[in-house]
């Protein structure tokens, strides 16, 4: 609950103008990167995209580098919340992301992650699992609406 | 004359209907910025084939050639959303550099593809048969990250650049002294 309080950290990320907009670039240019990438293996569960390569290879060859971009997300976002903790807190379609964060998270290295590297797998199986990792980025949408109605955009 | 064209744009009543609906233009948004999260990764990916960082068990032709006609589909959806998105703000957007640093570099990105599509794209095969990935093709890869990287942080700062009066301290001065007058 401190965090909800004015603190040393939202001074200093307050006191220039260009960390807010500096962090959000790497945090949007991350996610493009991060959630790209998996929708990369998640287009050959559907069948389509890079077809002579299985889902495993695939999903192994982007791995490392889907991570590195979730790295750099997970270290952003916080620089952009702990810039208004409160506004952020107190908004339900930022709950709502985190939400949405925690299960995409944990699905695509749980489910997800178990369906692309087993190329046995049969095809209803993959393509269900391809769905469902799609469909969680459009549950990711209203968040920009909260950032919207807070004045962040435009 | 491109203010008279952004003027008319915006006055048109399919950007009059964004612009006023409440809920129309968050959702164009949304999708544009879901587009950028797919999409964008379709290029970071045959960027990274390109340079010979990733999927290097896989020919660049299966990459590139798997990836075309989605990446070709997500740029369309992602132009139309953001057509869409200016043009309902246009003479907002007219004078904000950020915007014009943008279009910029989506105009370098045409160019990027007038030049690669010829000597890299088109012809991933030959990329294959050498045994190092040629100058060529990792300049292509290089240049597109760099130039996608550029047109996504202009972008986003389009939202943070304010018009001059708006946050001079003149002006705000001269209106406490009009306030204080009163």
């Amino acid at each position: 609950m401190l965090l909800i309080q004015a603190n040393p950290i939202s001074d200093a990320l307050n006191s220039s103008e260009w960390v807010f907009p500096i962090a959000e670039c790497l945090h949007i240019a991350a996610f493009a990167w991060s959630i790209g990438l998996i929708a990369v293996v998640d287009f050959r569960l559907l069948g389509v995209g890079v077809q002579h390569s299985s889902p495993s290879q695939l999903a192994k060859a982007t791995a490392p580098w889907t991570l590195l971009g979730l790295a750099v997300v997970l270290l952003s976002g916080p620089v952009l919340f702990l810039s208004d903790p409160r506004m952020y807190l107190y908004n339900p379609s930022f709950r709502f992301k985190m939400l949405a964060l925690v299960v995409a998270i944990i699905y695509n290295y749980t489910i997800h992650r178990k369906v692309a590297y087993s190329d046995s797998s049969g095809t209803a199986a993959r393509a269900l699992v391809g769905v469902v990792s799609l469909d969680q980025r459009r549950l990711r949408r209203p968040v920009y609406r909260v950032r919207l109605s807070s004045g962040r955009i435009q | 004359m491109i203010f008279d064209f952004f003027q008319w744009l915006q006055s048109t009543d399919l950007m009059t209907f964004i612009r006023e609906s409440g809920l129309t233009y968050p959702v164009i948004m949304s999708t544009h910025l879901t587009c950028i999260a797919i999409f964008g990764g379709l290029i970071v990916i045959t960027d990274l084939r390109l340079l010979g960082w990733a999927m290097t068990d896989r020919s660049i032709a299966d990459v590139v050639n798997g990836l075309r006609w989605w990446k070709r589909l997500g740029f369309v959806i992602m132009v139309t959303m953001g057509i869409m998105l200016a043009g309902s703000k246009a003479t907002e957007y007219y004078p904000n550099p950020y915007f014009w640093t943008k279009l910029s570099f989506l105009a370098l990105v045409l160019i990027h593809a007038l030049i690669f599509r010829p000597l890299v794209y088109n012809r991933p095969q030959e990329l294959d048969a050498t045994p190092a990935i040629p100058t060529r093709a990792k300049a292509a890869g290089a240049l597109s990250l760099i130039l996608w990287t550029g047109v996504l942080c202009a972008g986003r700062l389009i939202g943070y650049w304010e018009p001059p009066q708006k946050k001079n301290p003149v002006a705000a001065s001269q209106v406490r002294e009009l306030v204080l007058v009163r």
